[in-house]
């Protein structure tokens, strides 16, 4: 009998080479991290539910959910708005999964596992804003997209979630990015192209923040 | 050989003189300095000569310093970065720079096409049309090929750009174009009030015309205010200043297009860098401090190498101490133009006379002629005697009617100002006339913008500095921002008084459009033939259609018009304002979405696997799918696909199927829901069994089809085909919002979160068996066809598994977590081993889909129905569903539609292609008989033949009919037999044994 193995393969497995990319010589102004392996559940109320949800998920979690593009974060999770009456729960260590938000949530919302749909990366540097102006849309300024912003927008023509997580010790504001994990590989390089000119940090952690 | 700078001045300039630049132009090695256009230095180096024109050949050289220029136009740089028509006025220089003039053969000063010149009077307006009418048939093999080699400005690369550009976005409250007095208070007033302003300017250097002009500004000397005013500038945190941009054009919702010439300063982008990058900037108000254009005035000889616009003449004095003549003469009509005497002078330069048409002249610059001992000449310039070695004599034509000739190497012009209407413009805005200034000026904007100061057709810098800050304080407030702004710095207004000339009548050529060869007796002839309209006059002359889009030439031209025509210039009118204000590279807006990042593209899970097995990829909408799995040995694909699909057939293979769209449909109202987008019944579908469904348009044409398992009594799993995975799930979100809101449904896209593998063959459950968890039951019992369940595998993870099948053979589809696609296509392999389990791609999959009479994409054209795919028994008559009503009209019921039908050659060795049309045998193919085509065709190695689906009239009533295949494409005529379209196993037996 063969013996399996069912090692996990993140989507950037591949294109992340981590270390140094692009312009040398000064401070990298772009570091780039990905998250690996956490757990990311979508929850969506049930029609005419949602005050419900909105109570349960309080109960839950010991913070209201955002009911507007916002990220919140919990003692061990972030709340990430994704659409009306519904939002995502991004978790590491098996606190939030299926199995664990059922018998909390499953009355008033559906839900539904996006763990492996997709890839977590987070952005900070002193160039984060100006390198994700190529790609984003979004008006990233301090007052306006202050710690706890989120969007559901689009970058590289790609879905994606963008939120503004605490900043780091340094001050540094630290933004991540949810993609789709099939085409997590096609935005990396396409951040990496937009990042080079300041030079880049790559990395990957197994820890959230 | 390096030359001297022979009119370099000694002293003065924006220049850095400790920073000289060798630059080579038409291979002459030149020498410059740092702060210098190419067209300074060319000034600088006496050179006076640098193009030659459109049309006819003629010499020309440097009209004006800045984007506006019509004749300095170069190829700058070489090889794969040569860039034909950049300004020579704008174009920096720096080290090592390569330029060389255009449209000359075989030299700039001996140029053969000259002899335009001589057929001059053929060439007038509407030449194209008049002269190579007849013969018809003359136009593609003649006329047009020697039209396109003399026609053009310039040489393309004719290679790949090497250069990288970008896009990017940007916010502010208010946007500022341009940095001159203007908008330098704007962005002060703006920024003091505490907005998020952000400044472009084309130039390279902040100022605008206070760098040619000076003046005095809050009582000091303007450089001394612009310094001090800049660092005020950089130290407010939210006020981004970008040179080398050029706002080129207002779209909807206060966005706007920006160019950002990164690193076109240099001989090529530093190592990471773009060359351009592409702005989109989002403003809630926009002030435009862009300035005036001066204009020329038409006169015979106008074009001649040495006459120059008078402000451009001051820049090139003041700004960069290079002299553009030493014995100058000026044609004016206005009082502004005499401040390019005062530079002259101040410089040292020679003054040999003022030709001022206006009856008077004002009494200080009366006494600066005595002073200067010029005369002063009431009058026009009627000629110009010179070539292209610059300008020799000019010709005057006195008020009083007599006649004098002045002798001078320079004549500057002034004919008035033009406020640069173009970005207020852009929204089908039309300028209204202003009589005191003879020029248009914005009438109205674009939503959220206003024009300040020379833009508005306030010239004096008084008026800039009031107007401009006055905008700034009104965009911030307007914007949300009321901060303490301060007051206005004051300035005088220098005079300017104008007297209206656009066109001096005289004997020889006098140009109006210089880059196009625009003469003033073409626009006559056009007012002749009838082409009076401003828009008829522009397309019939091409006044203003060449790269500079008119700046210097529509404003004389429709004055001429006006003046032929009996009307006045705001009756004659202008013609539309449209973006782009300056070219912009094709690159720009590609940005990165150029070659193999065209798009975006996803991988599948096991992506990376696949090519360790050296599989060949196809695009597939965005997806790289493995269409094939080579061997050593394997002469061509079909060889490898014929391998895989008998693998398959005879033992067991695999194929990475996550490309499908899967999406959870969840709720108690799940099963009502898809009753009513697909028309078969699916809320009765047992929980743990899977169904094929397939979903109609609104107006009955098949939409989508797919397999969706039912896991809880409030969840499905739902998959679409590859191609409508986005707009599937878009339709159902639609119909989830908009249709039945009443239906308590929720929506989750999942295809990304599962890899799934079909696994196909007899011995698919033996390599089942090797990886799933002996406790699951999977004989044709426990796990009969169409089931859909959890299952344990080996190692300790879940995974669904889904008896389904595509290739008509016993077959499973197995999804596990998308971070597991990769091991689990290591573990098929594994378990697979002592089956001599087969990776198959997408062309194994399309064979066997074909063999199994399967419809795909081909057959799901858009144009087809439930029947005609030999699926109407599936549209259920117990409940109502979208597209069922529209699916009964008439022509969508009719009994001769074309229906899928089997096609195999009657010759059994001839190959099958798809695209062939189907007409009755023995009669000539023609639109009458055609009774339809073959959808998809495939090697069958199962059949040992070429075999194919069609979609032919009545198809179904003519199995066994031989018909003719009229493949006119490819030049292939055969006959071929309807037959069956489920060519493999058609009872089914294999796939649910």
């Amino acid at each position: 009998m063969a013996d399996f193995s069912w090692g996990s393969r993140s989507p950037l497995e591949h294109a992340l080479v981590a270390g140094a990319h692009g312009a040398r010589g000064t401070e990298a102004g772009v570091s780039l991290t990905e998250i690996r392996d956490f757990d990311l559940i979508q929850v969506m109320a049930r029609r005419g539910q949602a005050a419900e949800l909105a109570k349960a998920a309080k109960a839950r979690f010991g913070v209201a959910a955002p009911n507007a593009p916002k990220a919140v974060q919990t003692s061990d999770a972030i709340l990430i708005w994704s659409g009306p009456d519904q939002f995502f729960v991004l978790s590491k260590g098996g606190k939030h999964t299926m199995q664990t938000l059922a018998p909390a949530l499953s009355g008033p919302a559906s839900l539904s596992d996006q763990s492996h749909a997709r890839a977590l990366i987070n952005i900070a540097g002193s160039k984060a804003r100006i390198m994700l102006a190529k790609l984003s849309s979004i008006d990233l300024h301090p007052e306006v997209f202050p710690i706890g912003s989120a969007a559901a927008t689009s970058m590289d023509h790609t879905s994606v979630t963008l939120w503004r997580g605490d900043d780091r010790p340094d001050g540094q504001a630290v933004f991540s990015l949810l993609v789709f994990a099939t085409f997590a590989e096609s935005l990396w390089h396409t951040m990496l192209d937009a990042a080079a000119e300041y030079g880049v940090e790559i990395s990957h952690s197994e820890e959230l923040a | 050989m390096t030359s001297s700078q022979s009119h370099r001045l000694a002293s003065g300039g924006l220049i850095d003189r400790s920073a000289s630049l060798n630059f080579r132009f038409d291979g002459r090695t030149f020498s410059g300095f740092q702060g210098d256009t190419l067209a300074s230095a060319l000034i600088a180096n006496g050179v006076k000569l640098v193009g030659r024109s459109f049309k006819y050949h003629r010499p020309r050289g440097i009209l004006t310093a800045g984007s506006e220029e019509p004749n300095a136009l170069v190829e700058l740089r070489t090889g794969a970065r040569r860039e034909p028509n950049t300004k020579a006025t704008t174009a920096e220089l720096y080290e090592g720079l390569e330029a060389a003039s255009q449209n000359r053969w075989p030299s700039l000063r001996h140029d053969v096409m000259s002899v335009n010149q001589l057929f001059a009077p053929i060439f007038v307006a509407g030449f194209y049309y008049k002269t190579f009418m007849w013969p018809a048939k003359f136009w593609e093999a003649i006329y047009e090929p020697a039209i396109r080699r003399a026609a053009g400005l310039g040489r393309a690369a004719g290679v790949a750009d090497p250069d990288h550009y970008d896009k990017a976005w940007a916010h502010c409250d208010v946007l500022i174009a341009g940095s001159g007095p203007a908008g330098l208070v704007a962005a002060l007033a703006a920024g003091r009030s505490g907005a998020r302003v952000i400044l472009c300017e084309e130039d390279f250097a902040l100022g605008g015309r206070l760098l040619s002009d000076g003046g005095t500004i809050d009582g000091v000397p303007a450089a001394e205010w612009l310094s001090r005013t800049l660092t005020e500038l950089a130290a407010m945190p939210d006020v981004r200043i970008m040179t080398r941009t050029t706002l080129f054009g207002v779209y909807d919702g206060g966005t706007y297009g920006a160019i950002e010439r990164v690193n076109d300063h240099l001989p090529s982008p530093p190592e990471h860098q773009v060359r351009q990058r592409l702005w989109r900037i989002v403003a809630k108000r926009c002030v435009v401090a862009a300035g005036a254009l001066e204009r020329p005035i038409v006169f015979a000889g106008n074009d001649t190498p040495g006459v120059m616009m008078a402000s451009a003449m001051r820049t090139y004095v003041a700004r960069y101490a290079a002299a553009p003549a030493k014995r100058i003469a000026l044609f004016t009509n206005n009082e502004d133009g005499w401040r390019t005497v005062e530079t002259a002078l101040g410089a040292g330069l020679q003054i040999a006379a003022v030709i001022d048409a206006r009856p008077d002249v004002s009494a200080a610059y009366r006494s600066l002629a005595s002073k200067g001992g010029f005369p002063v000449l009431h009058g026009s310039v009627s000629g110009v005697d010179g070539g292209k070695d610059g300008v020799r004599k000019i010709a005057v034509s006195l008020a009083g009617g007599a006649r004098a000739e002045v002798e001078a190497d320079g004549l500057a012009v002034s004919g008035g100002w033009n406020p640069a209407v173009g970005l207020t413009s852009y929204h089908r805005g039309r300028p209204k006339w202003r009589d005191d200034i003879a020029a248009f000026v914005p009438d109205g904007a674009p939503p959220g913008m206003v024009a300040a100061g020379a833009a508005n057709g306030d010239f004096g810098l008084g008026a800039c500095l009031s107007q401009g800050f006055a905008a700034g304080v009104a965009a911030a407030r307007d914007a949300g921002h009321s901060g303490k702004a301060g007051t206005a710095p004051v300035a005088d207004d220098e005079a300017f008084s104008l007297t209206p000339l656009w066109h001096v009548t005289g004997k020889g050529k006098a140009f109006v459009d210089y880059q196009h060869d625009v003469t003033a007796s073409d626009i006559e002839l056009a007012q002749r033939e009838g082409f009076e309209s401003v828009e008829h006059l522009k397309r019939y002359t091409t006044l203003g259609m060449a790269t500079d889009q008119g700046k210097t030439s529509n404003v004389a031209g429709l004055a001429i018009m006006a003046a032929v025509s009996g009307r006045s210039i705001p009756e004659t009118g202008t013609t539309i304002y449209r973006p782009p204000y300056v070219p912009v590279a094709i690159g720009a807006f590609a940005g990165h979405h150029r070659d193999e990042t065209f798009h975006a593209t996803r991988l599948t899970p096991s992506h990376h696997w696949a090519m360790e097995q050296g599989a060949v990829f196809v695009d597939t909408g965005l997806w790289k799918r493995a269409q094939w799995y080579p061997r050593a040995g394997e002469k061509d694909w079909l060889e490898s696909v014929t391998r895989e699909v008998k693998a398959v057939r005879g033992g067991v293979g695999f194929c990475d199927v996550s490309t499908l769209g899967k999406i959870d449909v969840h709720g108690p109202d799940a099963g009502a829901f898809l009753d009513r987008v697909y028309i078969n019944t699916f809320s009765n579908l047992a929980v743990g069994k899977a169904r094929y469904g397939l979903m109609l348009r609104e107006d009955g044409i098949v939409y989508d089809d797919g397999t969706t398992s039912r896991l809880a009594e409030d969840h499905y799993f739902l998959t679409t085909t590859t191609a409508k995975a986005g707009l599937v799930m878009q339709h159902l979100e639609f119909c989830r919002q908009v249709l039945f809101p009443e239906l308590d449904v929720q929506l989750t896209s999942v295809s990304d979160q599962w890899a799934q593998f079909s696994i196909a063959g007899p011995k698919t459950r033996e390599l089942l068996k090797e990886i799933v968890d002996p406790a699951e039951d999977l004989s044709n019992e426990g796990f009969p066809f169409m089931g859909a369940r959890e299952v344990a595998l080996r190692g300790g993870i879940k995974a669904r598994l889904f008896r389904i099948s595509f290739s008509g053979e016993m077959a499973f589809e197995i999804s596990v977590p998308a971070r597991l696609g990769d091991a689990m296509a290591r573990n098929l392999m594994l378990a697979g081993a002592p089956f001599g389990v087969t990776p198959y791609g997408t062309e194994a999959l399309g064979v066997m889909r074909v063999e199994k009479g399967h419809v795909a994409g081909p057959e799901l054209s858009g144009t087809t129905t439930a029947a005609d795919l030999g699926l109407g028994k599936m549209m259920s008559a117990k409940k109502d569903y979208i597209g069922r009503v529209m699916a009964g009209r008439e022509a969508l019921v009719a009994p001769d539609r074309q229906v899928v039908v089997g096609i195999k050659p009657t010759d059994k060795a001839r190959r099958l292609r798809s695209g062939a049309h189907i007409i009755p045998k023995g009669q000539t193919p023609g639109p009458g008989n055609d009774q339809g085509y073959v959808t998809s065709v495939c090697f069958s190695p199962t059949s040992d033949q070429w075999i194919g689906l069609g979609l032919v009239e009545r198809g179904r009533e003519r199995i066994g009919e031989i018909v003719h295949a009229h493949d006119p494409l490819r030049g292939e005529d055969y006959d071929v037999e309807l037959c069956n379209p489920v060519f493999y196993d058609p009872d089914g037996g294999r796939q649910r044994g």
